[in-house]
């Protein structure tokens, strides 16, 4: 048979390909396909997968033990949205993303760029700005609640200045305070993670244009606010999309904010601090309500949610990346685009300076 | 932030792919039953035990001398953490479980749901008062051996009521919060006349002591027929209650930081709170809180005659490998001999009739609590409680309803609402649930 196979190929195939030569071809072939399908098996088991099942339990009647009960169509969702809880819970979500991002995003900027400028010691202050980001969210909602707490850090001396009389520690009980403290958890724990990515942008704006401005007398400030923010406009609007999506699923520092209290943990006792995450994890998986369908459909509808503000933040972000014909079609790599503008404004000239020897 | 999306996406996989399993395979498991017997031929080297309180480090030295079998502690911080780890793993075929786990009676209803998920343990005839053995079977099966049970005191600081002029020992303090014919109603009348003379409160928080107080209703929340729900908005009895506990806090009358609260511990050490509502099985977590607070002292006065408040259960988990050596370690923990070393370690009271009657228990001199004899005043809080102690009716939803209820108190603690503005908000978020409701 293998006579028979080889006289009949002989013919056709001008040269004999050897064992060896295939398992080079598939090797090539194949190879990079099983270089990266770790990812894709990963996500396909812990991403994918979970995506779609939860599709199939949101539309079941579903309970821990008992597992997957009726058909129920969209009555989850619908039941969600009758909640009183699930948009005080969305209300808490955007006021502690507020109170969290904003001040973040400034602080972070301004400590990149002090990191920036010629320091003594500079490897050292950019690690230590990243020390807050190793410690353990729950680790740090405890160590904050005992900050907030009645006899921490600041509720005495405010007591002292007379700001708080009414009631122990007002941070577990007022809604706003307690949005500002979780905000300053996640303050705490990110700022320096993205000073950190702001830094890495800011290296590579070009220092031409640094001593341009010096040149033109322009301030500290002022080349903070004409260089460097035009300069890493593209990682601005990055870190604001992955800050927005990451911040809206807080839930460990919500969770532990007041070390659990008597009803475990499920933000506070009028729902002050309780985000939607916190609120799906209570329904499906907390205390007593064993409402897994209900929880799932709550997945959706903040993921729905959530991708509608990411586009709304693409959206604007070519709202202002177009304000800037340099940065509009390579946004990805800022020094690319800042060398092609000065070629750009090179080529301009001369073509000025050419235009002007015509005239 | 990331990092929690992804350990969410772990867990919610995790559970229900584990859900799907056990969806498929319809429970599965040894289904209840009696367990395997121990034998010497399945004898593991190693069974493990899920708690959050301390073990008495001689019990298991002696287990493991007694059949060469170690005991690793599954080490919980709180009931709560140990419940959430014992429901996941129930709903995913024993996935993570331990070979005996400690259940709480404020739970203990939910986690029997399904019966089959336990083994049946043989009976042990008269080591138990009755009622607690009542309290450990489902259908007149025994699921769980009794552990302690929690007879309600009030402890109160003696220094701080006699600044206050209000009691120097005891006995007067039994005076005055009603003495003999002591009520809630008098109990909260003397917390008013105690903050009007101190400027410190007179309990930590009136959530735990409203908790006491529904523990006592026959039927609190649920009809015991059918297991629904009653509508709350309905429910006279409860709502009275609340509104005397709810009025107090708008008095003043409470810090209104429970146990568990992140300013708990603090309030102990700058004297915030003069008394705190005391099931025995929390003497050793005030005094380990309080330490170096001098004055406190355990009163023998109840409003309405006493109660319990929790108290656990030793089970075994259907699923485990072991469960022939699971029983034998769950009889081991609950025998009257490990109770009364666990009395020493933290002041659990023992529901074994044995320990009870045990001079050791009685005699014993508690060095934080001024030398006062706590077996003793606990023993006498339990029998004057009586039968009544095993509380009324809890069905699926007790616990649940129960924490909706008590953040109403909370809320009024802390200057949210008024009374009548918190039970309005007790109504609408249990509407909000949508419950099949008995009536």
């Amino acid at each position: 048979m293998a006579t028979d196979t080889l006289a009949t190929a002989a013919p056709r195939t001008a040269r004999r390909v050897g064992w060896g030569q295939r398992l080079s071809r598939w090797d090539i072939k194949v190879s990079p396909y099983l270089y990266i399908s770790p990812f894709f098996i990963v996500f396909a088991v812990f991403g994918a997968f979970p995506l779609v099942f939860n599709v199939v339990v949101a539309l079941h009647d579903w309970h821990r033990r008992s597992g997957m009960g009726d058909f129920v169509g969209l009555d989850n969702f619908a039941w969600v949205l009758r909640q009183p809880l699930f948009w005080r819970s969305l209300e808490n979500t955007f006021s502690i993303f507020l109170w969290g991002g904003i001040p973040q995003l400034v602080l972070a900027l301004v400590i990149a760029s002090i990191l920036d400028q010629n320091l003594r010691a500079r490897t050292f202050w950019r690690m230590s700005v990243l020390i807050p980001f190793v410690v353990m969210p729950v680790a740090t909602s405890m160590i904050f609640g005992q900050v907030y707490g009645q006899f921490g850090l600041l509720v005495p001396n405010l007591h002292d200045l007379g700001l708080f009389t009414e009631y122990s520690s007002p941070f577990f009980q007022d809604r706003q305070l307690s949005h500002i403290a979780i905000g300053s958890m996640v303050i705490f724990r990110w700022t320096g993670y993205n000073a950190l990515i702001f830094l890495a942008a800011m290296q590579a704006v070009p220092r031409d244009l640094y001593e341009a401005a010096t040149v033109d007398g322009a301030g500290r400030v002022r080349q903070f606010f004409s260089v460097t923010i035009p300069g890493i406009r593209p990682t601005l609007i990055f870190v604001i999309l992955t800050m927005t999506i990451g911040g809206l699923e807080i839930f460990d520092e919500a969770r532990m904010f007041d070390g659990g209290g008597t009803g475990g943990g499920t933000g506070g006792a009028d729902n002050q601090w309780t985000t939607v995450v916190l609120y799906l994890y209570n329904l499906g998986f907390g205390d007593w309500q064993d409402r897994l369908g209900q929880a799932a459909a709550v997945g959706w509808i903040f993921a729905v949610i959530i991708l509608a503000l990411s586009l709304l933040n693409i959206l604007f972000t070519r709202v202002i990346a177009s304000s800037d014909s340099g940065t509009k079609r390579l946004p990805r790599s800022l020094r690319k685009a800042s060398t092609l503008r000065s070629e750009a404004k090179q080529s301009a000239q001369a073509t000025d300076a050419v235009e002007g020897d015509h005239r | 932030m990331k990092l929690t999306r992804r350990t969410a996406k772990v867990a919610a996989f995790a559970t229900i792919s584990a859900l799907a399993l056990t969806a498929c395979t319809g429970g599965g498991g040894s289904g209840g039953g009696g367990g395997e017997k121990a034998t010497e031929e399945n004898k593991p080297e190693q069974l493990t035990v899920a708690a959050w309180m301390d073990f008495p480090p001689e019990l298991l030295a002696s287990f493991e001398e007694e059949y060469g079998i170690k005991v690793a502690v599954e080490s919980f911080p709180d009931g709560a953490s140990a419940q959430t780890v014992l429901r996941n793993g129930l709903s995913s075929g024993g996935a993570g479980l331990s070979d005996v786990h400690l259940i709480e009676l404020d739970w203990w209803t939910e986690m029997m749901a399904a019966p089959e998920d336990w083994v049946e343990l043989p009976e042990v005839p008269d080591r138990w008062v009755d009622w607690k053995v009542k309290q450990g079977s489902v259908d007149g099966v025994m699921t769980g051996y009794g552990t302690d049970i929690g007879p309600l005191g009030v402890a109160f600081n003696q220094e701080m009521t006699s600044a206050a002029g209000v009691a120097t020992d005891p006995e007067v303090f039994g005076e005055f919060i009603g003495g003999d014919a002591a009520t809630w109603e008098s109990f909260l009348d003397a917390g008013r006349a105690y903050v009007a003379t101190s400027d410190n409160y007179f309990i930590d928080s009136l959530s735990s002591a409203f908790q006491a107080a529904i523990n006592l209703l026959p039927a609190a929340f649920e009809d015991p027929e059918s297991g629904d729900p009653y509508n709350i908005a309905d429910n006279a009895e409860v709502k009275e209650l609340f509104m005397t506990f709810a009025d107090a806090a708008a008095d003043g009358v409470s810090a209104g930081i429970p146990i568990g609260h992140a300013d708990w511990g603090a309030g102990f050490q700058n004297r915030q709170w003069a008394t705190v509502v005391t099931p025995a099985w929390m003497t050793g977590i005030i005094a380990d809180n309080a330490d170096g607070i001098e004055g406190w002292r355990l009163s023998s006065t109840f409003p309405d005659g006493g109660g319990n408040w929790g108290g656990s259960f030793f089970s075994v988990p259907s699923t485990g490998e072991n469960t022939g050596w699971a029983v034998k370690l769950a009889d081991y923990l609950t025998s009257p001999e490990a109770a009364v070393q666990w009395f020493h370690e933290t002041g659990q009271f023992p529901s074994q009739v044995d320990a009870i009657a045990s001079p050791d228990i009685a005699e014993t001199e508690n060095e934080f609590y001024g030398g006062q004899r706590l077996g003793q005043v606990y023993g006498d809080l339990a029998s004057a409680a009586g039968d009544s102690a095993a509380g009324g009716f809890r069905g699926e939803n007790f616990a649940g309803i129960q924490s909706l209820v008590t953040d109403g108190i909370s809320l009024v603690e802390s200057g949210g609402a008024t009374p009548e503005e918190a039970w309005e908000s007790v109504v609408s978020d249990f509407d909000a649930l949508g419950f099949e409701t008995a009536d």
